[in-house]
């Protein structure tokens, strides 16, 4: 006990107490030896300085000590402030578990809060903010071409050239992703790989597990038959197996010595590759500018901004336009890094969504507040005493902070329990389009954001109620026993927190209904084609097997066409080199006849090779002429179908059938003229969120012998079912290609229906958070508006008694309670509106049929708010009213 | 409860304030004492053999309080005047014990060597 008064009393002397007691200690041993030695018989004089001779370097010793008190003084004070806090803490507990009512509403609010922000923090920790795998992730550059404000994959001469006249990049790798026939162990099977330049690994600085990379000297034509197997692969194929280096496997019909093995970790750009060859550029391929299907990834130089860099390739595109007017007019190139590329969009959308969630954990700070609120009112009394025995202001907040940081912290664990669960949810949920979402989990920095979180939100709630704690008239509260005048400023408190809640609720459930009604839309907008019952599958020619070229290609494909018409179920089939919203597919710049041949007169324009009853399978209509037909075969007269959106773009305001374009092949003096016999409906190729752009389709026995090259050989079996049930035409799909040709692989079976879904997956995800997140958010505004008007109707128990007593009716106390309550959810409806107006231009990339500003959704749920909030308060204000007038004024 | 900071650890090598600090240390295990009591009680049991600079005792007192071995407190002296008294804490107990024991070490050792039987 002497201990703890003693001290805070000489800190409280401060620093110069030290150097006094020193002195004084010092004073009275010089002082008890020199009258020690004046008994002896020296005179006083004398005796003084033997006492100082005796002592040694009293200025030395002097300082010495100083120094040593204060740091011990320092060290006390540390202790102190731990111990003070702990026990601070102690007590907390202790309050809170004497109202455990209190602390699991409390917790359990601020978890709610806590929990999705914590989850949804993760998922963007995963998505964006953890460093990617890269040896330099702040010098990797994706370097694109960019025509007509649109990136786009790199032709293998603009690639040389840049890699030759850049002086920018320490590599240039290019890559592109094709599909092999792996035929090991009598097993075919479809297996993703990539074509890449020998300096693809260094770009990345990626090492490979087992063995090595190939070197520039195996990117060459005809000595490029190696390939690095990817982890994932050679564990499922080869069991693993350290023995398969240096042997041979069969791609695509071809020997290839196995060199190496990747880490399952690679796959820098997401492409899910399970095995590398080398590209291996021909001359003719590295002279040729036409054909852009190259992913072209560079390192920068140390030193070098993105900036000069971008500058510098700036001019180099204008150089390569000057010398490959054809090919590259009005073509740049654009430098972006290869981790702002893969994360795109989702940094935006996780951002928002991050915010939603955040707006959630301010309505729950406010309940708590709220809440602890209304606990201050009980425990005016006892913290007025701690006041009169001496507690001082400061150490009061510090102490009520505590009490709210232990509350904050409780929540966090229980938070982080949620969060735990939810991004498990997450992770199921999520669509494979956000690119590393799968990666979310709780790490150090999620532990550090939830409590960090929890320790800020508990400073907001836990301010007011500390703040007007301190500042309690002491004499007020102990007299009345709580029941002060302060009591007004108090309810302007829990008014504002209405006010707040109210806005930050409708803020919320704005963005959530204007996805909601986009959600809608999706489901309603006509894609072009009727989706129900198609099935769709690829297959890929081996491009040894069909020596005879372009016409045996087509032929082997139609006569799975005539297989499928054939079977039982299905009603219609067809094959394209592209289905909507599916994989694979080419654009090309047409010209119309009666223009100049320059790339600015083209019309990019999506090509579809198909077969003649491709039309009927997906239901396209015909909107003019006639559709492909079986005479148009090879050497007949060229034709095309066209899109309406390619008929218009093409001849505004004209008749286009019978018109003619150029397109994919020939020369300036034969450009290979097809002419334009249909126009069909424009189809949504790129699924419900994105319109419909010019397409062009041409029949398969038509099109030029490249154009197998330019698919290579790959097609889309689209067949539409008799009943309805797309997937059982599986079985079908497969007989179909067996007996065409048995050794190659169907693969990339879906449902038509299902692309549609996975199409607009990212937006029903974020959608569906968003929702959650607004669905939370007004159930606590709710709880919180419920609150505050319970407690408003409570304190005002007595007045109401005499109203009353003195004849009020209960319609007047009805609209007297809970107009107290609608004044503050009006006014938070108007901030509300306001705040969303402008804050859902954020969604304005995530809403479609729509606008960020759509009056009706504001008025649903600006209305859904204010309804919610009368019956919050209604509840309450009718419990009043039934208030016994003897018992409230007794 | 205190501990030792491992950067004011001072070195065994250093016999002399170890040996300092042991014997402030036993004087106080009589009872709480203040400066120049200390300084006197060391004078008398060693026959002012022992007697070292009286200055030099202050900075080792301050240090062991520091260390919380002693804690201070002022007090009414015999002449009637305030005068700062130690006193061991448990810590400071044990520290005694440590360095008696490890004292008997080292004179063992030494006798070993210097006065073999």
């Amino acid at each position: 006990m002497r201990r703890a008064l003693g001290r805070p009393f000489r800190s409280l002397l401060g620093r110069a107490s030290v150097e006094r007691e020193v002195d004084d200690e010092l004073a009275f041993h010089l002082e008890m030896r020199t009258r020690e030695l004046t008994v002896g018989g020296l005179s006083p004089s004398a005796a003084r300085e033997e006492a100082r001779r005796r002592f040694g370097n009293l200025d030395e010793v002097r300082k010495e000590c100083s120094v040593l008190g204060r740091q011990r003084e320092k060290d006390v004070r540390r202790v102190e402030y731990v111990a003070e806090a702990l026990q601070d803490a102690r007590f907390a507990l202790r309050q809170l578990a004497r109202s455990p009512g209190f602390a699991l509403v409390a917790v359990l609010t601020l978890a709610l809060g806590i929990g999705p922000t914590t989850a949804i923090f993760s998922a963007v920790e995963a998505v964006v903010l953890r460093r990617f795998d890269f040896a330099h992730p702040d010098r990797t550059l994706l370097v694109s071409e960019r025509w007509q404000d649109q990136d786009g994959g790199v032709s293998a001469g603009n690639y040389v050239d840049w890699q030759q006249r850049g002086t920018g990049f320490d590599q240039l790798a290019a890559a592109h992703w094709d599909s092999f026939n792996l035929s090991e162990a009598d097993m075919p099977e479809r297996v993703l790989g990539a074509r890449v330049t020998w300096n693809y690994f260094t770009v990345f600085g990626a090492r490979p597990l087992l063995g090595r990379t190939f070197d520039e000297a195996e990117d060459q034509p005809g000595r490029a038959d190696v390939v690095v197997l990817g982890q994932g692969l050679w564990a499922r194929r080869f069991g693993s197996d350290p023995g398969i280096l240096g042997r041979q496997i069969r791609l695509s019909g071809r020997p290839h010595t196995v060199l190496g093995i990747m880490p399952s970790a690679f796959d820098p750009l997401l492409g899910g590759e399970q095995l590398w060859v080398p590209v291996a550029f021909t001359p003719e391929r590295k002279a040729m500018h036409d054909e852009h299907y190259l992913t072209v990834v560079g390192l920068l130089k140390p030193g070098l901004t993105l900036a000069r860099a971008q500058a510098e390739m700036d001019g180099l595109a204008q150089v390569l336009a000057r010398e490959y007017p054809r090919d590259n007019q009005g073509r740049g190139i654009h430098l972006q890094l290869v981790s702002d590329a893969i994360i795109g969009d989702s940094r935006d959308k996780l951002f928002v969504t991050l915010g939603g969630v955040a707006l959630v954990l301010l309505i729950a700070c406010g309940n708590v507040a709220n809440l602890l609120l209304a606990r201050g009112a009980v425990r005016a009394k006892e913290i007025g005493i701690r006041a009169a025995i001496g507690a001082g202001r400061g150490r009061l907040v510090r102490q009520l902070l505590t009490e709210s940081a232990v509350l904050g912290l409780l929540s966090a664990a229980a938070g982080l329990a949620l969060a735990w669960g939810a991004i498990h949810v997450l992770v199921a949920a999520s669509p494979s389009e956000i690119p590393r979402l799968e990666q979310t989990r709780i790490d150090g920095p999620v532990l550090a954001f939830a409590v960090g979180t929890a320790l800020l939100s508990s400073f907001l709630f836990g301010m007011a109620p500390a703040w007007r704690a301190a500042r309690t008239d002491l004499q007020g509260v102990l007299r009345d026993g709580g029941r002060t005048s302060a009591g007004v400023v108090r309810d302007r408190v829990r008014t504002l927190l209405i006010v707040g809640e109210v806005a930050l609720a409708l803020t919320l459930l704005a963005g959530a209904g204007l996805l909601i009604r986009s959600a809608f839309y999706l489901q309603r907008v006509d894609p072009g084609f009727d989706p129900h019952g198609l099935i769709t599958a690829r297959l890929s020619l081996p491009p040894r097997a069909y020596r005879e070229g372009a016409a045996e290609v087509a032929r082997a494909f139609e006569q799975v066409v005539e297989h499928l018409q054939q079977a039982p179920g299905v009603r219609g089939a067809a094959v394209t080199s592209q289905a909507p919203m599916g994989p694979g597919g080419n654009s090309n710049g047409l010209i119309p006849e009666g223009r100049t041949r320059e790339l600015k007169n083209a019309i990019n324009a999506r090509l579809r090779m198909v077969t003649p009853g491709y039309f009927a399978t997906l239901g396209i209509p015909l909107r003019r002429g006639r559709l492909l037909v079986a005479d148009d075969f090879a050497g007949a007269p060229l034709v095309m179908v066209v899109s309406e959106a390619l008929a218009r773009a093409a001849w505004p305001g004209q008749d286009p059938l019978g018109k003619r374009i150029a397109c994919c092949e020939g020369t300036p003096d034969d450009p290979r003229w097809k002419t334009v016999v249909g126009v069909v409906g424009d189809v949504r190729s790129g699924g419900p969120t994105r319109e419909a752009g010019p397409e062009f389709y041409l029949p398969i026995t038509q099109v030029p012998a490249e154009a197998w090259d330019w698919t290579r050989r790959t097609m889309t079996i689209v067949a539409r079912s008799e009943g309805g049930d797309a997937t059982a035409l599986t079985a079908n799909l497969r007989a179909a290609v067996r007996s065409v040709d048995p050794d190659v692989p169907l693969y990339d079976i879906a449902t038509m229906e299902d692309r549609m879904r996975a199409s607009i997956a990212v937006t029903r995800f974020h959608t569906l958070l968003l929702t959650i997140a607004g669905a939370v958010g007004l159930l606590l505004a709710a709880v919180g508006i419920y609150g505050v008007i319970a407690y408003f109707a409570t304190s005002r128990t007595q007045e109401i008694g005499v109203r009353l007593a003195l004849g009020a009716t209960t319609r007047d106390i009805l609209r007297l309670v809970a107009w107290q309550g609608m004044r503050p959810i009006l006014a938070g409806t108007a901030v509300g509106t306001l705040a969303a107006a402008g804050l859902t231009r954020l969604i304005r990339g995530s809403i479609y049929g729509v606008s960020a500003t759509d009056p009706a959704t504001f008025a649903l749920v600006a209305a859904t708010l204010v309804v919610v909030g009368l019956i919050a308060a209604y509840i309450p204000a009718h419990r009043s009213t039934r208030t016994d007038p003897t018992q409230a004024l007794r | 409860m205190t501990t030792v900071n491992p950067r004011e650890y001072v070195p065994k090598k250093d016999r002399l304030y170890g040996t300092l600090d042991a014997l402030i240390l036993k004087t106080l295990s009589g009872g709480p004492r203040h400066g120049y009591a200390i300084a006197k009680w060391l004078e008398e049991k060693s026959g002012e053999a022992l007697t070292v600079e009286e200055g030099s005792l202050y900075p080792a007192l301050y240090r062991m309080e520091k260390r919380g071995w002693i804690e201070a407190e002022w007090g009414d002296s015999e002449l009637g005047r305030k005068a700062k008294f130690y006193r061991l804490t448990r810590d400071g107990r044990e520290q005694l014990r440590r360095e008696t024991a490890e004292w008997k070490a080292f004179v063992a050792v030494v006798s070993n060597v210097l006065l073999p039987a």
